[in-house]
């Protein structure tokens, strides 16, 4: 028998560490390979650990609410095999994972020089030492490409930027001391998205200042960690209002027709099991809606100074879960049927709720809906979801009164459906006028949701 | 056997080893440093410290022999070389410079160790000393022993007739003749030292020119015609066969060109490289990986497969250069103390103590191109256009600068002259900050100084030098040459 340590894996693009939420194994257990050993919240989502090999768990060696670097030994397992070879295997497992700069496939054959002596040392060495990639760090070294001085390449060290990713805004892309802290923290917001990151980073805002909160004396007060979801949500939202200067359009359409359309699908969507919302047909309104406005569906890549329109449609939209606010993707929503959207719809809100979505189904939005109205409120002033330039909203169904007039002018008292719909956009990008022109032709399609056949793929 | 305890323990007190733990002991770490053999390492005693003083003396002996009279400063006769008096100076040098080593550690409050230590585990070392054995344990180890020359078959070092650099660098006479095998930075460092003190050299290389890929070959020419200038005979593509004893000297056997030529000689000395010490310490033994030159496999924080094991120096990997070392030393000891640190320079500056200094900082032109860099801009400037070179009577040389054609970023700089060595610190400072051509030229130089040269290399290279004849300077189209760019 010989023991291997299970480390905490690469969990997404930028996550260095998680805060571990639940065990799903206890010491004792038989585990197979790949199967989820442990449940851990990043500052992205909540993922499960899976375990790379098969074994009994012999040792656990972090706790509930720990907060655990990638790499760090999470379990102790003991695994089937002669000693002798599985000395070397061990040793070349933890080398691998400490990833060096040499790659680690020659190692064996230092190892098994003696085996007995790697094997004692893997297993009786403390966490540390077989937890090669607890040793990995973070920005990686910078390219010897990159412009910046030895100054400015400290700096971004200790503050955790990435130069490489950094588009300089010096002569010649001469990356500069501002360049750096403008990129600290917006940079880690931009990570996970591809082609804005370098943009983001580049972008010359002074640091957010970071006020110290103390409260009167002996006040009943709890203290707990910015952290996790809840860290990241307040860096994008304070990223986003410092970046994107916002506004708010607000209208009201008469929802009658679309309340109907939606009322019969429904019980059609129930036979086959697909509970039918108002969300799909919104988004396809939206999404035709967006093919006249191109601006809508664009970003702006600040270092740059190029606007960058988007020739698919990824729509996020957002979910509230018991962690926090988490914005799930449909990825090209503008090629799938209301039933496929809804389908999907449900399936993500459901694993956003059970933190079980995947980083890259929270990646690569290019609008934003929010559905507040469903909860509550009659309007809202939602916050972008940077690099987009825009989110929609969409609120509470309400019946009211209006006057109808026929042919001859007599008046009469009609009752109506109707539902309010904002739309937030960048003004750097999208003026009021276009705004307007925006949401009354989104709601001459929501009105008339026959029409929206005509658009339908 | 007692066991001491600490934060930090560093194995090997040369110029990465010492610095390391002076740098920890500064960070408020429990820090120890074992060493076998000399403070300071084989830097300070029997490497470029020694060397330096013993190359410094050559050069003031050829200076009075070729230059004074010129001067009109007539000797009375011929300058007595006394070799052992030499040598006691010489180890004055190395002795202060060790002491000094020692008087910072005790002063930095670090635990000096002296023995030979080994692992016993990951955890654990083993100090075998005249006094005794004791074992050390450590949270962090820092692996700094260093490398040793290489013997090639045939030559083994008896320092008596087959010299290793140690050897030759511990001469208390004089040679008549010499045979130096290995025509890299060392062999020709000490022998074109013993060339000065009147000593027949011969240099044997395998490779087709002298320092290759040690330094820029335009560098290396002039060097070469300095050698013959000063009677140093250089064998290329030669193949060093074997050694027997000869009256008091030694023959060696030479193959050139598929024949065999037997050079008569006083001593032979073999200076072909270096090799990490990696195969001593039980390194390999609790699980720390080698490659298969024999560095200590590490990442870019100087890591080991083992996290709280690090390699510095000429252990870890190339250059093996002190200041490397040190450099390596310093950002260990903080990563140790939790700083964000990793190795990310752009260039580890080389000198070459020859006559005349070659010296470089940043990328060679082949090294530019292979970078991607298609569109360069490359200028010289000679000494000879210097005052202070030819007050000097040190003319042969120049500066090279290759820059990028599009941006004028600098990104190499190589030197061949009077006080190369002390000039490319410049140069590396111009390479790290990423600076341009201008900002070179645009500096102003004190007159008269061999750095001008490195001011009139960058205008040379913009191609408007004012000491030396380049033309036209922008061409019909005033206002759009190269000065429109400034």
């Amino acid at each position: 028998m010989a023991t291997k340590n299970v480390q905490l894996p690469e969990l997404g693009e930028g996550v260095t560490e998680g805060e571990l939420v639940k065990w799903l194994v206890k010491v004792g257990d038989k585990i197979s390979p790949d199967q989820p050993v442990a449940e851990m919240m990043t500052d992205k989502a909540t993922v499960e650990v899976p375990s790379p090999i098969a074994g009994v768990v012999k040792e656990i060696q972090k706790k509930e609410g720990d907060v655990v670097e990638v790499g760090a030994v999470m379990l102790v397992v003991e695994t089937d095999g002669a000693s002798a070879s599985t000395g070397a295997t061990n040793g070349a497992t933890n080398g691998a994972a400490a990833k060096p700069a040499a790659p680690a496939a020659a190692q064996p054959a230092a190892m098994t020089a003696s085996p007995a002596a790697a094997t004692t040392q893997a297993a009786k060495a403390p966490a540390a030492a077989a937890s090669g990639a607890a040793a990995d760090f973070y920005p990686p070294v910078t390219d010897s490409r990159v412009l910046a001085t030895p100054a400015t390449r400290r700096l971004a060290r200790e503050t955790g930027v990435d130069l490489n990713q950094v588009r300089g805004t010096g002569l010649a892309g001469r990356v500069t001391r501002e360049d750096v802290m403008g990129a600290n923290g917006a940079g880690a917001v931009a990570a996970g998205q591809p082609s804005f990151g370098g943009g983001m980073a580049a972008l010359q805002t002074p640091s957010i200042p970071r006020p110290a909160y103390q409260g009167p004396a002996g006040a009943a007060e709890e203290r707990v960690a910015l952290r996790g979801i809840r860290k990241k949500i307040a860096e994008n939202m304070q990223m986003a209002k410092h970046v994107v200067p916002h506004f708010t359009l607000m209208d009201e359409a008469n929802v009658t027709a679309l309340v109907s359309m939606r009322e019969e699908l429904r019980a059609v969507g129930e036979k086959t099991g697909v509970k039918i919302t108002y969300l799909p047909f919104v988004m396809k309104a939206l999404i035709a809606t967006i093919r006249e406005f191109p601006m809508f569906n664009a970003s702006i890549d600040d270092a740059a100074q190029e606007i960058v329109y988007k020739k698919y449609f990824n729509l996020g939209f957002a979910a509230d879960t018991p962690n926090g606010l988490l914005v799930p993707v449909i990825k090209n929503a503008d090629q799938k049927t209301i039933i496929q959207l809804s389908r999907e719809i449900n399936d993500l809100a459901k694993r956003a709720r059970d933190g079980k979505l995947a980083l890259d189904e929270m990646k690569g939005a290019t609008i934003t809906v929010t559905n507040i109205g469903s909860v509550g409120g009659q309007y809202a002033t939602p916050i972008i979801n940077h690099p987009e330039v825009a989110i929609f909203g969409m609120y509470k169904i309400q019946e009211k009164p209006v006057i109808k007039r026929d042919a001859a002018g007599n008046m009469s008292l009609d009752s109506i459906r109707t539902m309010g719909f904002t739309v937030t956009a960048d003004h750097r990008l999208i003026d009021g006028a276009v705004a307007a022109n925006f949401l009354k032709a989104f709601i001459g399609r929501i009105e008339n949701p026959g029409v929206l056949m005509l658009d339908m793929m | 056997m007692a066991t001491q305890n600490f934060d930090v323990v560093v194995v090997g007190a040369g110029p990465g080893g010492y610095v390391c733990a002076i740098r920890s002991a500064q960070m408020g770490l429990k820090t120890a440093i074992i060493e076998r053999e000399y403070m300071g390492g084989v830097c300070l005693n029997v490497g470029c410290i020694p060397s330096k003083a013993l190359i410094t003396a050559g050069h003031f002996l050829h200076k009075m022999e070729h230059n004074a009279s010129d001067m009109g400063l007539t000797l009375p006769g011929k300058v007595k070389v006394d070799m052992k008096q030499m040598q006691t100076w010489k180890k004055s040098v190395c002795d202060r410079m060790a002491g000094g080593v020692e008087q910072l550690l005790k002063g930095n409050t670090v635990t000096i160790i002296r023995g030979e230590a080994s692992f016993k585990s990951t955890t654990e070392l083993t100090v075998k000393s005249k006094t005794g054995t004791e074992s050390v344990t450590a949270k962090n180890f820092v692996i700094a022993t260093g490398s040793r020359p290489i013997e090639i078959p045939g030559f083994s070092f008896d320092e008596k007739n087959v010299l290793s650099s140690t050897g030759g660098l511990a001469l208390d006479e004089r040679l008549e003749s010499a045979v130096v095998i290995g025509g890299g930075y060392i062999g020709l460092e000490i022998g074109s030292m013993l060339s000065n003190f009147g000593t027949k050299v011969t240099v044997v290389e395998a490779n087709k020119g002298l320092l290759v890929g040690l330094a820029d070959a335009e560098c290396v020419q002039v060097v070469a015609r300095k050698l013959k200038k000063n009677g140093v005979d250089v064998m290329l593509e030669a193949k060093a066969k074997g050694w027997k004893k000869a009256g008091k000297g030694v023959e060696v056997t030479v193959e050139v060109g598929g024949k065999e030529q037997v050079l008569k000689a006083d001593k032979v000395l073999v200076t072909v490289g270096r090799r990490p010490n990696s195969d001593q310490a039980n390194i390999k033994g609790v699980g720390i990986a080698v490659d298969e030159k024999g560095f200590v496999k590490v990442n870019a924080q100087r890591r080991t497969y083992v996290p709280h094991i690090f390699a510095i120096g000429d252990i870890a990997c190339q250059p093996m250069l002190a200041h490397k070392a040190s450099h390596e030393g310093v950002m260990v000891a903080e990563i140790i103390a939790g700083k964000n640190r990793a190795y990310e320079v752009k260039t580890v500056p080389s000198v070459i103590f020859v006559d005349p200094e070659i010296a470089a900082a940043g990328m060679t032109e082949e090294e530019a191109k292979a970078a991607g860099y298609t569109d360069l801009k490359i200028g010289k400037f000679p000494f000879a256009a210097n005052g202070r070179a030819v007050s000097l009577m040190e003319t042969d040389g120049f500066v090279k600068i290759i820059a990028d054609a599009k941006t004028h970023i600098v990104l190499g700089v190589h030197i061949v002259g009077p006080e190369a060595s002390n000039l490319i610190s410049e140069a590396a400072l111009a390479v790290e900050m990423g600076a341009r051509l201008e900002d070179l030229a645009l500096t102003i130089h004190p007159h008269p100084t061999l750095g001008e040269t490195m001011m009139e290399a960058a205008e040379a290279t913009l191609g408007h030098a004012i000491h030396i004849i380049q033309k036209p300077l922008g061409g019909a189209k005033a206002g759009a040459g190269p000065r429109a760019h400034v």
